[in-house]
């Protein structure tokens, strides 16, 4: 019998991963390198990506059969969970190809098997980003010239708004500075040099100028078990940074969230800031610290010296890491980038999150720190594993090589029986992590996870409920003068400084003190 | 339907491996599998996912073995791989140094080349001292940062010297891109640093400026096909 999966199906599939394909291997020669001499990096990525293979497809079905791909989409759009460019956009679909092509090349698996988990991930993935990205209606930020502008006006105004003015060398603007190298550093050590925890949106017109959205997660206690006392005193798990920059153009937004400026980005360019806080279980985003330009100075420079005081303590527990422990907690970062999916619906599992699935533990023995290196350039550079070889008239996107970085699933399944469905059910996993001890901190206060799953599964952003849901900017256009729009705005508008209260009927000239 | 036989499925457009690790291991791996399955006398696809079919941690770690018993040893990266395992991995230092054309340049002399990560309005100086390791860094956290110090740096991550960058006065790494995570934290901690460094000629407590003045390279697609020339300069200066 031929699989029941759809010609149809099948086609998008692959159109889906050969997108992913050419933008990751565009994204890997041109972008950065990433190594480290603290963590073992490539061998934790290369772990990451057999943990994605064998668990993504169960996972993904777990969390649909509570709530579909688009409705999750929508809730990443509305506040701030960790569900953005890099750690979904980017990781979930391809960490799970990278795993499959990497099984191919030893032979483990071929392109035919496992092929209702593989358009499983695709189908979700897809459906997903169209909802996050449904205002600018993009599947990528890569699809949309290297550009992410997810928010809708009503967001984007109190944003700007908000924003409080700084001039060069003022205190907001040098505390601004300092906070954000501080927040860098801290979130790469803490996602053992990797940077979904850093993240960024935008740009966004505002005038004469632009606004970025910038984002720092996974600051507090949470998934993290390494964080655990060591974070204690961050009071926030995430912490979302408008910046409204002055002579300043934003020229490319990549799909690893890394944004590049013309001239060069500069803390001197920073005209205007605004600090909040959300997470899964907030309805949109808080404000911290914006009664006023000092007492946004005084709260940037106090959480400064909170995070470098963790990152000192951090820095300790990791360098006091055997090599096993330090390769699981890069590789369960990584594999665990689209965790917020099971949080938003109150399903999330530590064991789920953050173990090594026991077939995935077979192939340690492996991943010395030159095999590990050299197996993940030759997957991500040279393109040099035999499936990856198209034939000789082939020219790919960007590199016009008859190579490709992630294969496609033969239509051969639709012909004949030479085919698998599943690499079957999660099986139970194992860390050498200390394990999870301290309480998930979350904008409801720090809870233990079984009351943070009890609160996300009765919690619905009033944003979410119909008919506010479906209520755009498109219909916005024809619409602002309806009540449902103001009170949809009104929603976004909660706790605003500025605009409070005002509606759907504002232009950017009718802002109390526009930025632009 | 019969079982494939013994060969592995090979692709009819090639595909040759680019390092010689990754093909060791590969071959022995497929060859392993391939006897197996054969072993089996069953259709791929009936035992493709059955755990009793897979490999196990003793066949993967043979595989390491099998390189190993050949006198090969492994280059490290993360310093925790070789404190633990010296066995396998080359020696600290065993690596070619990078060579670097001393050129005269006036009084002073050129002693390296990298990618500037922070355009700056003036050069930078200060002394170089190599933080290469955990312990140094530990060493630095207790006793502080000496001042003007230059760190040199061997990898382009942001972790290893996380508890003492804020304090250097500029950093010469000797890795990565100006876009890698060390290039990136020093534009935001606003501190002089070249990237992708080719170093020669110096020791710890030597005087260097850094042409932080230069542009950043052009990293471009474009710039990779075309060749490029706008390397910042080191000096050496006392």
């Amino acid at each position: 019998m031929p699989t029941d999966r759809t010609y149809a199906e099948l086609l998008e599939a692959n159109n889906l991963i050969r997108r992913a394909s050419d933008i990751n291997w565009w994204l890997c020669q041109y972008r950065t390198v990433q190594e480290s001499a603290l963590f073992p990096v490539p061998a934790y990525m290369m772990l990451s990506y057999l943990n994605a293979y064998y668990r993504y497809p169960e996972l993904v079905r777990r969390i649909e059969e509570v709530m579909p791909a688009e409705e999750l989409g929508d809730r990443a759009r509305e506040s701030c969970t960790t569900l953005m460019s890099t750690p979904i956009g980017w990781c979930l679909h391809n960490f799970y190809l990278l795993g499959r092509e990497y099984l191919m090349d030893l032979g483990v698996v071929r392109a035919t098997d496992a092929v209702d988990d593989a358009v499983t991930v695709l189908s979700f993935w897809k459906r997903f980003m169209l909802a996050y990205h449904r205002a600018d209606a993009h599947l990528t930020t890569g699809d949309f010239g290297n550009r992410s502008q997810v928010f809708p006006e009503r967001q984007l105004q109190v944003f700007e708004s908000d924003a409080i003015g700084c001039r060069t060398g003022d205190r907001l603007q040098t505390a601004l500075a300092q906070f954000t190298a501080t927040a860098a550093q801290y979130a790469l050590l803490a996602h053992c040099e990797s940077r979904p925890g850093i993240q960024n949106e935008g740009p966004y017109r505002v005038g004469d100028n632009q606004m970025m959205v910038r984002f720092f997660l996974n600051l507090a206690e949470g998934d993290f078990p390494w964080l655990d006392g060591v974070a204690s005193d961050v009071p926030y798990a995430n912490l979302v940074i408008p910046v409204v920059l002055k002579d300043t153009r934003v020229s490319m937004l990549d799909d690893w969230s890394m944004f590049d400026c013309e001239p060069t980005y500069e803390p001197a360019h920073v005209a205007a800031v605004g600090l909040y806080t959300s997470d899964y279980l907030c309805d949109g985003f808080k404000p911290v610290g914006m009664g006023s330009a000092d007492e946004l100075a005084a709260t940037l420079e106090e959480l400064r010296d909170v995070l470098r005081l963790a990152t000192n303590e951090l820095w300790k527990v990791f360098a006091s890491y055997r090599r096993d422990q330090m390769l699981d907690a890069g590789a369960l970062v990584y594999y665990s980038l689209p965790r917020d999916l099971a949080h938003i619906t109150g399903t999330y599992d530590q064991d789920d999150w953050f173990t090594l699935d026991e077939r995935v533990q077979e192939f340690r023995p492996l991943f010395n720190d030159e095999y590990a290196r050299d197996a993940l350039g030759e997957l991500l550079g040279y393109l040099s594993y035999a499936h990856q070889q198209s034939h000789e008239y082939t020219m790919a996107r960007y590199s016009d090589l008859p190579r490709h970085m992630e294969s496609l699933i033969p239509y051969s399944v639709l012909a004949n029986d030479e085919f698998t469905t599943t690499s079957g059910p999660i099986r139970p996993g194992s860390t050498s992590l200390p394990p999870k001890t301290a309480l998930w901190s979350t904008t409801r206060g720090k809870l233990p996870i079984d009351q943070v799953n009890a609160l996300a599964r009765s919690f619905r952003p009033r944003s979410m409920e119909l008919p506010y849901r479906f209520l755009d900017d498109e219909w916005i256009k024809t619409n602002y003068r309806d009540e449902k729009a103001d009170e949809l705005y009104r929603l976004a508008q909660t706790g605003s400084r500025t605009l409070e209260g005002r509606g759907a009927g504002l232009l950017r000239a009718d802002l109390p003190d526009p930025k632009g | 339907m019969k079982a494939q036989g013994t060969a592995p499925r090979r692709n009819k457009w090639g595909g040759e491996h680019a390092t010689p690790t990754v093909k060791a291991f590969h071959d022995s791996i497929r060859a392993r599998i391939a006897d197996r399955f054969a072993a089996t006398g069953k259709r791929w696809e009936d035992v493709v996912f059955d755990p009793g079919f897979a490999l196990t941690r003793a066949d993967y770690a043979e595989v390491e073995a099998e390189l190993l018993a050949t006198g090969y040893r492994f280059d490290h990266s993360a310093q925790i791989s070789v404190v633990e395992n010296p066995e396998k991995y080359k020696a600290s230092g065993e690596a070619a140094a990078p060579v670097v054309q001393h050129a005269g340049d006036g009084e002073t002399t050129v002693v390296g080349y990298g990618d500037n990560a922070l355009p700056l309005d003036t050069d930078a100086e200060g002394v170089i001292r190599f933080v290469d390791t955990v312990d140094k860094v530990f060493d630095m956290m207790a006793g502080g940062v000496p001042p003007d110090t230059i760190a040199v740096i061997e990898d382009a991550g942001g972790t290893l010297t996380a508890p003492i960058l804020e304090e250097f006065a500029g950093m010469l790494c000797k890795g990565g891109t100006i876009k890698s995570h060390l290039g990136v934290l020093a534009r935001e901690f606003r501190i002089p640093c070249l990237m992708a460094v080719e170093l020669g000629g110096v020791a710890d407590g030597d005087r260097v400026r850094l042409e932080s003045t230069k542009p950043p390279p052009d990293t471009s697609a474009e710039a990779a096909r075309t060749g490029r020339t706008d390397r910042a300069r080191i000096w050496k200066i006392g």
